[in-house]
């Protein structure tokens, strides 16, 4: 399965590729997140993938997002950007929003996001607009329920807007939107509390480090909604007559076609019969419609949302489209960016301990930091470093020919051997999360509610 | 800041004969030695912080004189006479007389200490090799694991940098020059290519001369003039470590230098003050931008950087583990690319001097350097040659910033390594290259670098390509003071030469034309040279450019191309330094209707050579080359191949019958594809420069640079025959030649064979022995080789003759001849055979021309032996008469 005659990049080639897309973001100011880091590897030709990471205006917040889309970047484009706006007015106070509204506000007024340069087109900015403010007009008119039920909501309410402005709207790109397919798996933090909410089979793991031992343990935020998660395949047939038991999941996939069990978009898993004889069969033909289509809807955008208060031995976050997860479990990924914050301090000039130190001392100091020397990193970026170690890792050490040989695959068949991959880690300042614990601890309250 | 220009307004003279830019320990003693010489009223020193204000921790302070050169160790050993002359008429130094212990960890290490040892006692220094046990005695400190021995200098010493910056600022006041502090140069204005007025922060100053001695920023200081002058320094990180006050530590520890293990220490006011020479210096402000503060020129200490260095301190010390820290400095520094000292007059504008690039070494270097320029301004020479040290030694490719960032990196750890023969820098290659270069590298060219130019040492066959096939780019390596790794491929193509026929790249050679629409061109090379260059078209005059005191200036050979037309030949190395000569000695009514035009870059110079090669060349071109129509000597423009306009000068510069072909770079390619094409049936085989070199020597060839340099006169090295005094003309250095004619020289150059050498085991001559004339010292040899053809060492050097009170006596042919000679190698005597002439080597392939000719004769007086008698030749009414 080897292919064959495939040409080497060199490694400054490889290295190219590898951090086109790198992003680092250091906060500037002092609070619960320290920095984060991202990168992105496509595969397919658009990149399906998308991400997208902003501040919450308003208050000490930050959300962020990656985006896993399918039949077309489509719909994952259109999320990745509408999602975070949805659920920054979403989780602000009502009173505030309202003031907000008063004061004429836009889809973008509840946030500030970084790394985005790119906008909606003229023609359907008009279109996501007047769904933003219809949705908040709403949001005001009911009261203030907990981030995860706000989360849920509002990834239907964005879902069933896809669907709305596909099906009145003329313009073909709306529908493009809602045959393409997106997951999306969203990180919200405010205080010490972070919210995953997750649709489909993205992936988001917390790196733990015991102050025990030392080693870095990974704590699962989300489960991947695909066909090996039991739960998740016993809800569909749940839902479903038992006529269709053989064929509603087959292959490991919904209508054997999907494999997500849940996503955004999608709407030919979603709308029914009557509708897509109406609207979608004129346009695309018979084999729009799935085989054994009876009982719609067969898909929902409805997240799985889990809560989870910081402490301080929580050190980083790695959210990751499944490209990542088809190469390394979510303990290799803990491991792989603990140990290169370690190996990242080697990089910063050497600290000599207060008060009287012998050249002895100094000289074993060096010691330990010249071993250390010699695992440093190529990347610094650490979502990087996880790309070249899905790519290039042997038990032997990084592959270079083999990193080579993913990048330099046909475009026809890539596909097939690695999906697009997206990764964002994000570092938390433990002193600062130490501080507000003590802190919420003085004042009494165990834990600060969001 | 407007009260303090102002104020410095006041204090800044609108004129004054000389300014020094640059309050440091070089500026203080440039303007201290002008003060000396009576100059103090008419100079004037700007800086633009405060004057010795750099910072404390950024100096070792040591004034030793280990310098791999006579010039440098000279110049180190007059700056601590003179450190000690203050510090004895009471100022304060920091001067004490602690002695340095050089440690030796090989034996490749201990050679070079027995050779300096012979060097240093015909130099009259004091030093003494030691046994690891005595230099455990010296130094108690020492772990004397894996030391093979040492070096001892009893009379080095070490001193407070600043103090003696301060020193020499006290005495230079005294003496009447005048210190402007706060005041920036912000440019220097030259009129006719010399200085005329400097422009500071303060108002401008009118003056004769400039001296940029502002070390650390002298290249950005160079930048302020038009034309810029490039003074090639790059900065790099330098650590200094200081530990706290040590109990017990005795003052008198002496400096200490582990070579092999590139640290050094000494005792600092109770405490440990060490540093070192990395293997790979970290380059700083790569951008090239340098900004002027002393504060900036501290940078954080990178101790991973550092750690080689403190292991080895550690390994060399035991006792200093559990010395507490005080601080790791790392006080940037700047190296030029050859990692010697720029010193002299800038070749771009006249009467602008630069002394910098004292790597580390200011203490040790300033005193002599502030002499010499001082030396230089006021009289316009000095008592040392500069040649290696001059900054005309430079082309531009040397100030290019990505070269400098390149090579710099391994300038510093240079210091610390040892000076093995013909060491080759590995940064910063194939940067100038012939059109033929990738022919030569396919044939297996091993190279080596001058001035930029990579030009094949030998050809080996080995290793020549690299896994893909491709030919490999190899440098060339000594690496031992015995016989060379390259011994065998010399000898082949050595014999290849003697015998059938050899192929040599000459083309970094100098090359000029001068030319003129009327003779003009004639009288300035009559003025410039010694030797008399109005002789027939075609003829090839070799003739030194002498210097006022009948020195070397330039060694070259002219082909009269024309009535008015002259290409000159010189070596490498006088590419940027010739140019500067003839400029500045062009006589006024000369200069605007004498074209020169430096045209290295534009010919490419193959040599044949060897007995067949008249043969060979005669094949590939229509010309009849028989000696008749184109003797020795000689030059023609000749068809080669199918190319046209080729410059063929019938001399090889090694003795053998051959040409040189200047050719266009555009049929170089060519014409070396056809001659080496049309040699095969010759087995005709490439020859690099250590066969030449081998050749040339056995020959008794002098080359300028190697044997012959500023103070050395024709009268000297066996060529009186090729000065001509009769002249019409009052050349450049006649009067004192003539004066040295009559009084007679003071030291000869000579041929020494080394009898009972056994190449094999014994240590081979490398230049710089000392030559023993019935067991006492009367010179050194400059160039020395193996003669494949005596099968013995071969040396070249220059006898003086001391009397008792070690007054220097004339030198006649009787003394030379009639005295027993030794020759010392790494300590080791060997008896020699002397010779004043160059020696006929016995051949298969006689030739009468090349018989006739002996390039060093042994009588001044002898009438010229081969008077290819320039008109009769040419013009076709005789062969050249040989004199036998």
């Amino acid at each position: 399965r080897f292919l064959p005659q495939l040409p080497q990049l060199s490694p400054y080639d490889v290295n190219l590729v590898l951090r086109e897309n790198e992003f680092v973001y250091n906060f500037p100011v002092d609070g619960v997140i320290r920095s984060y880091e991202t990168n992105q590897l496509g595969s397919n030709s658009p990149c399906e993938d998308s991400r997208t990471e902003a501040s919450l205006l308003h208050r000490n917040g930050f959300i962020c997002g990656i985006f896993d889309g399918h039949a077309g970047a489509a719909c994952g484009q259109v999320v990745s950007k509408r999602l975070l706006r949805y659920v920054s007015a979403a989780t602000l106070p009502r009173q505030v929003l309202r003031e907000q509204m008063k004061q004429g506000c836009s889809s973008q007024s509840f946030l500030k996001c970084h790394n985005d340069n790119v906008d909606f087109v003229s023609e359907i900015k008009p279109i996501y607009e007047a769904s933003f403010l219809k949705y908040i007009k709403q949001l005001t008119e009911t009261p203030q329920r907990d981030v995860s039920s706000e989360l849920v909501h509002a990834f239907l309410q964005l879902d069933e807007g896809l669907s709305q402005e596909a099906l009145s709207s003329s313009d073909v790109r709306t529908m493009s939107v809602a045959l393409s397919g997106a997951v999306a798996c969203l990180v919200h933090m405010e205080g010490l509390q972070l919210h995953v909410a997750s649709t489909g089979d993205c992936g988001a793991v917390l790196g733990v480090l015991d102050p025990q031992t030392q080693q870095w343990q990974p704590k699962k935020l989300n489960i991947e909604h695909n066909a090996d998660n039991m739960t998740e395949v016993r809800r569909i047939l749940a839902e479903h007559p038992k006529e269709e038991q053989e064929t509603v999941i087959r292959n490991g996939r919904l209508l054997s076609q999907l494999a997500p069990l849940r996503a955004f978009g999608d709407f030919r898993y979603k709308w029914s019969l009557d509708i897509m004889q109406q609207k979608v069969l004129p346009m695309f033909g018979e084999q729009a419609m799935a085989p054994n289509y009876y009982t719609p809807p067969y898909l929902t955008a409805r997240p799985d949302v889990q809560q989870h208060e910081l402490g301080p031995n929580d050190k980083f976050l790695v959210i990751a489209s499944d490209g990542l997860w088809d190469f390394l479990s979510p303990s290799e990924v803990v491991s792989l960016v603990g140990e290169h914050i370690n190996s990242k301090k080697i990089l910063e000039p050497m600290r000599l301990p207060e008060g009287d130190t012998t050249l002895q001392q100094i000289s074993e100091q060096l010691v330990e930091r010249k071993a250390g020397l010699t695992r440093k990193p190529v990347d610094q970026n650490a979502a990087t470093h996880l790309i070249r170690h899905a790519l290039g890792a042997t038990d032997y050490g990084i592959e270079h020919s083999k990193i080579s040989y993913y990048l330099t695959l046909p475009k026809d068949v890539v596909r097939l051997y690695r999906d697009d991959i997206t990764i964002t880690v994000i570092y938390f300042n433990s002193e600062h999360i130490a501080q507000l614990h003590s802190e919420a601890e003085q004042s009494g309250v165990t834990a600060p509610v969001a | 800041a407007a009260d303090l220009s102002e104020e410095l307004a006041g204090q800044l003279p609108t004129k004054s004969r000389v300014v020094i830019c640059g309050g440091g320990i070089t500026g203080a003693s440039v303007a201290y030695h002008l003060g000396l010489s009576g100059w103090g009223g008419d100079t004037l020193l700007v800086e633009q912080d405060r004057v010795g204000g750099e910072l404390p921790w950024t100096a070792c302070g040591l004034a030793g004189r280990f310098e791999p050169s006579y010039t440098e160790l000279k110049l180190a050993e007059y700056s601590i006479d003179l450190i000690k002359r203050l510090a004895e008429s009471g100022l304060p130094t920091g001067w004490r007389p602690v002695g340095s212990l050089n440690l030796a960890r090989s034996w490749d290490r201990m050679t070079a200490f027995n050779r300096m040892k012979s060097q240093a006692l015909a130099w009259g220094m004091r030093c003494e090799i030691l046994s690891p046990e005595q230099c455990g005695q010296h130094c108690e400190l020492l772990s004397l694991d894996g030391i093979q021995g040492g070096l001892w200098i009893p009379e080095d010493g070490v001193c407070d940098p600043q103090l003696v910056c301060q020193a020499y600022m006290t005495e230079a006041q005294r003496l009447g020059v005048r210190i402007v502090e706060h005041c920036a140069i912000k440019k220097i204005h030259s009129e006719h290519g010399k200085v005329r007025s400097v422009e500071t922060t303060a108002g401008d100053v009118e003056c004769e001369y400039f001296v940029n001695c502002t070390g650390f920023w002298a290249r950005e200081v160079g930048t302020l003039s038009k034309p810029v002058v490039k003074v090639p320094l790059k900065a790099v990180e330098h650590h200094y470590l200081h530990t706290k006050p040590i109990e017990g530590l005795s003052p008198d520890t002496p400096f200490v230098r582990d070579f092999d293990g590139r640290i050094f220490f000494r005792e600092c006011e109770g405490h440990i003050l060490a540093g070192g020479f990395e293997r790979e210096a970290k380059m700083v402000y790569e951008d090239g931008v340098i900004p002027l503060s002393q504060t900036a020129r501290q940078h954080p200490p990178d101790w991973d950087h550092f750690h080689e260095l403190l292991d080895a301190l550690l390994l060399r010390v035991p006792s200093f583990r559990g010395a507490t820290l005080d601080r790791l400095t790392n006080s940037l520094q700047v190296f030029s690319p050859d990692c010697k000292w720029i010193l002299g007059e800038a070749p771009e504008i006249q009467n602008y001097y630069v002394a910098a690039g004292n790597k580390t070494m200011g203490v040790s270097a300033s005193g002599g350097i502030g002499r010499v320029l001082t030396d230089l301004i006021t009289k316009g020479s000095t008592y040392l040659d500069l040649h290696i040290l001059d900054i005309s030694r430079f082309l531009g490719l040397h100030n290019n910033r990505k070269f400098l960032r390149d090579r710099c990196k391994e300038a510093p750890g240079k210091h610390f390594e040892i000076n093995y023969p013909f060491e080759e820098f590995q940064t910063g290659r194939n940067l100038r290259m012939s059109p033929i270069y990738p022919q030569l590298k396919e044939a297996g060219a091993v190279f080596g670098q001058s001035m930029g130019y990579e030009r094949p040492n030998y050809f080996d066959q080995q290793d020549k390509q690299d896994e893909f096939g491709l030919p490999r780019f190899r440098i060339a390596q000594t690496r031992t003071f015995g016989k060379p790794p390259w011994f065998d491929h010399v000898a082949s193509e050595y014999r290849a030469c003697r015998e059938r026929i050899g192929i040599a790249d000459y083309s970094s050679f100098t090359k000029y034309d001068f030319w003129s629409k009327g003779n003009e061109v004639v009288d300035l090379l009559q003025y410039l040279c010694s030797n008399d260059v109005d002789v027939a078209v075609g003829s090839i005059i070799h003739t030194g450019m002498q210097n006022p005191n009948g020195g070397y200036e330039n060694d070259c050979s002219l082909a009269r191309l024309s009535e008015r037309h002259y290409m000159m030949i010189a070596p490498t190395i006088q590419q940027t330094r010739s140019m500067c000569w003839i400029r500045k000695h062009m006589p006024n009514h000369l200069r605007a209707k004498v074209n020169v035009a430096d045209v290295t870059s534009m010919y490419t110079a193959i040599c044949i050579l060897g007995p067949y090669s008249r043969i060979l060349l005669s094949e590939l071109t229509d010309t009849d080359l028989t000696p008749k129509s184109f003797p020795f000597f000689t030059y023609k423009e000749l068809d080669v191949g199918l190319a046209d306009g080729i410059r063929v000068l019938n001399i090889t510069h090694t003795g053998e019958l051959g040409y040189v072909l200047y050719i266009p770079n555009e049929y170089a390619l060519h014409v070396y594809s056809r001659l080496y094409q049309a040699g095969q049936k010759f087995n005709i085989q490439h020859a690099g420069y250590y066969a030449t070199r081998a050749l040339r020597i056995e020959k008794f060839y002098a080359f300028w640079g190697q044997d012959l340099d500023t103070f050395t006169t024709p009268l000297e090295c066996g060529r009186s025959w090729r000065v001509k005094f009769n002249k019409p003309i009052d050349f450049i250095g006649r009067n004192a030649l003539l004066k040295q004619r009559e009084e007679g020289v003071k030291r000869m150059y000579v041929q020494l064979l080394l009898n009972d050498h056994d190449h094999e085991v014994d240590m081979w001559c490398w230049g710089g022995e000392p030559i023993y004339r019935d067991g006492v010292y009367v010179g050194m040899t400059t160039t020395t080789g193996y003669g494949y053809t005596f099968e013995k060492q071969v040396c070249l050097g220059f006898v003086r003759n001391f009397d008792e009170e070690g007054r220097e006596l004339a030198v006649t042919n009787e003394y030379v001849l009639s005295g027993h000679y030794e020759v010392e190698v790494a300590g080791v005597r060997f008896e020699a055979k002397v010779n004043l002439h160059s020696p006929n080597l016995p051949t298969k392939f006689p030739d009468r021309e090349r018989e006739a000719y002996h390039a060093t004769r042994d009588k001044p007086d002898q009438a010229d032996l081969l008077s290819f008698g320039g008109l009769t030749t040419v013009t076709g009414t005789g062969t050249p008469t040989d004199g036998q």
